[in-house]
């Protein structure tokens, strides 16, 4: 088969769709770049009438997948002391010279197509995109050891029409790694892929924080996949863009092991943030813990997904919660939010919970009667109720993180 | 000081609005602690929302000055700079906030407001770790988010603990007494106590007159019907608690 067959379910394609079309066309055809574009486009560029992505629709955003004109790369976090960076440049991954002990990395020359049984357009076409002879834009990493220092992920593309980058981490039985991550770049269309293996009693921190302007489109996929006693904590700080959806996919594949997935989601006029996650409970006595947080100003869209999935007898003694909490800060405003529990096992303990509601009029005059002024006062609380999400960060970047959304609470008042 | 002519609010929005206060004239000058006291749904509550610039409370008529400043045209946030302050009747709950925090910024954005420079981190500690012992709140208290999950005794003593830090030039104690024992209604009164100064001025609104046995007031006012119906000194509130609202006013409030 070749890439036209394999792009044969895309009838009617979109510019954007046409483009990476070509673009897939023009790289080294192999079987698994094949079967990898193939998987994406039996869907292609997910759109609205595709139920996952029904507040999400990529294929609109992307109608012009144009290079933005301006530089619009805006800050996000700052490089903590001492953290090994890894910088991609929208093209390729830039290692440091001397990686710290413990980690290993190996660049992949072929497109590997994402096994994963629920569908993730995104990441199909991340691994369509990547693993090409000419740049090193995927690389796997072997985490061999108790790292301490945090390997900072830096990705800052140069202006371009797209910026595709892969990342394949495989962290070896009772060793640990954490990293920090910067979503950020000036590509009109950024999608980033980046899995996880956690073996036995291995453990992974994941900090991320994203920024895009409202002419960028962005996907953050993840997949994880948890062995025994593995651990797994991601902690995200999204400000969404023209369209920006940040999925991670979360499956236990061993007893005793254990998840936290803790986002907070500020989505300023225009913005859309997206987080959505699947976490299949596909072991016994695991635990999950999900914290969503989110605040949206007028003009803002905030869409909350998220599902546990707990098959029949392997999934007993399964210990999860999902709560998600969102703040409409002003009139125009927008949340949507799916919190869905699938439990076919008996013998679990799931809890959800899914609020959105405005801020405490009481609250704020007695804050005004103190001497705050309106605009401090709304800031004040609306930071307090974030931060809850952000606790779990990585030390080295958890103010930082405060300060951006205390910023952008400011600016928004 | 504080000077009410003839003021006239109603509670509510549009077609919702019910008049409250009707015709109010009050004045407490500097140096002065006056009571007001009154059968339930006389207005004295509105009134301390009225004064602070609640939303929903709508002066129709009349003035507020404080110190010749009108009161009515100025945001919460400004009539707050002024030195006006509010001891809540039910304190809210500040989740994420601590104490500390909050009464900081409180404290430097009354600042800003009237163009003084912060208050100093270690200035401010000293200060508070000394408030805090005249009333009995200790340092963990004080890094807890503000109110939540606290009794309700200590709830007021947090506002007296606000109104000592912020050190207003008038306040307004709206039912401090209420929800208090005994030792914490001494331990609250002898806070207020303290700020008794001859340029600050005080309203104290209560129900009872107990609380009066400890903040001695220079005059005592009773509120009806959204109203003063009658002025005295520190003998009214003993008649009132004797006779009642009825006996005093000589019919049914």
């Amino acid at each position: 088969m070749t890439i036209a067959d394999a792009s044969n379910p895309l009838s009617n394609p979109t510019i954007a769709e046409k483009k990476l079309f070509d673009r897939c066309r023009a790289m080294r055809a192999t079987n698994s770049r094949t079967s990898a574009f193939g998987l994406f486009a039996e869907t292609g560029l997910p759109h609205r009438r595709m139920e996952q992505w029904k507040w999400t629709d990529i294929r609109a955003a992307l109608t012009n997948l144009e290079t933005p004109s301006i530089d619009l790369a805006k800050q996000t976090v700052e490089v903590p002391e001492g953290a090994c960076v890894l910088i991609f440049d929208g093209v390729a991954w830039k290692l440091p010279e001397t990686l710290p002990e413990g980690v290993s990395a190996h660049r992949q020359s072929d497109a590997t197509p994402l096994k994963t049984i629920e569908g993730l357009p995104l990441g199909q076409l991340t691994a369509s995109m990547t693993g090409q002879d000419s740049s090193s834009d995927f690389v796997s990493i072997e985490i061999s050891g108790k790292v301490e220092q945090p390997i900072f992920l830096d990705f800052a593309s140069a202006p371009a029409e797209t910026a595709f980058a892969r990342l394949a981490f495989n962290i070896l039985p009772d060793c640990s790694v954490r990293l920090i991550e910067a979503h950020s770049g000036n590509a009109a269309f950024s999608s980033t892929l980046i899995e996880f293996r956690v073996q036995n009693g291995a453990s992974v921190d994941r900090t991320f924080v994203q920024r895009a302007s409202t002419a960028q489109s962005v996907g953050i996929t993840a997949t994880a996949v948890l062995e025994e006693k593995a651990s797994f904590v991601q902690t995200a700080l999204g400000f969404g863009g023209k369209a920006c959806r940040v999925e991670t996919h979360v499956r236990f594949e061993g007893a005793e092991a254990h998840a936290e997935l803790n986002s907070a989601y500020l989505a300023g006029d225009d913005h859309h943030i997206d987080f959505t996650s699947h976490v299949t409970h596909a072991a016994p006595s695991c635990t999950t813990r999900q914290l969503t947080k989110g605040a949206v100003s007028k003009g803002g869209r905030g869409v909350f997904q998220g599902k546990f999935l707990v098959p029949r007898s392997i999934g007993q003694f399964t210990d999860a919660d999902m709560q998600h909490q969102a703040l409409l800060l002003e009139d125009g405003a927008e949340v949507f939010a799916k919190p869905e529990l699938e439990i076919y096992a008996d013998d679990v303990e799931c809890a959800h919970g899914n609020t959105s509601g405005q801020l405490d009029e009481a609250a704020l005059f007695y804050m005004r009667q103190r001497g705050i002024p309106a605009v401090e006062a709304r800031a004040l609380l609306t930071e307090a109720f974030i931060v809850e999400a952000l606790q779990t960060a990585h030390e080295a970047v958890r103010d930082q993180m405060i300060d951006e959304a205390r910023n952008f609470l400011r600016a928004e008042g | 000081m504080l000077n009410l002519q003839n003021l006239h609010a109603t509670v509510g929005e549009g077609d919702e609005a019910k008049p409250i206060i009707n015709g109010l004239s009050l004045e407490v000058p500097a140096g002065e602690v006056h009571a007001i006291m009154g059968p339930n749904g006389a207005g004295k509550s509105t009134l301390s929302y009225v004064l602070t610039g609640r939303e929903g409370y709508e002066v129709t008529e009349g003035s507020a000055t404080l110190e010749g400043e009108d009161l009515l045209s100025m945001e919460p946030e400004e009539r707050a700079a002024k030195g006006l302050f509010l001891s809540f009747q039910y304190p809210i709950e500040i989740p994420g906030v601590p104490v500390m925090t909050f009464v900081r910024t409180a404290m430097n954005a009354q600042r800003k407001l009237r163009g003084e420079d912060e208050i100093s981190a270690p200035e401010f500690i000293k200060k508070a770790r000394e408030v805090g012992a005249a009333l009995n709140i200790n340092a963990e208290m004080l890094k807890r988010p503000l109110n939540v999950g606290f009794s309700g005794g200590e709830k007021k003593r947090l506002e007296i603990f606000q109104m000592m830090m912020l050190e207003p030039r008038f306040a307004i104690l709206d039912e401090t007494d209420s929800g208090l024992d005994i030792d914490a209604l001494k331990t609250v009164a002898d806070g207020v106590n303290v700020l008794r100064r001859s340029d600050r001025g005080m309203l104290v609104i209560t129900h009872y007159q107990r609380l009066l046995d400890y903040i001695r007031p220079d005059r005592v006012h009773v509120l009806a019907k959204g109203r003063i119906v009658a002025s005295g000194g520190p003998d009214l509130a003993l008649r009132l608690e004797k006779e009642g609202y009825d006996g005093v006013l000589g019919e049914p409030a």
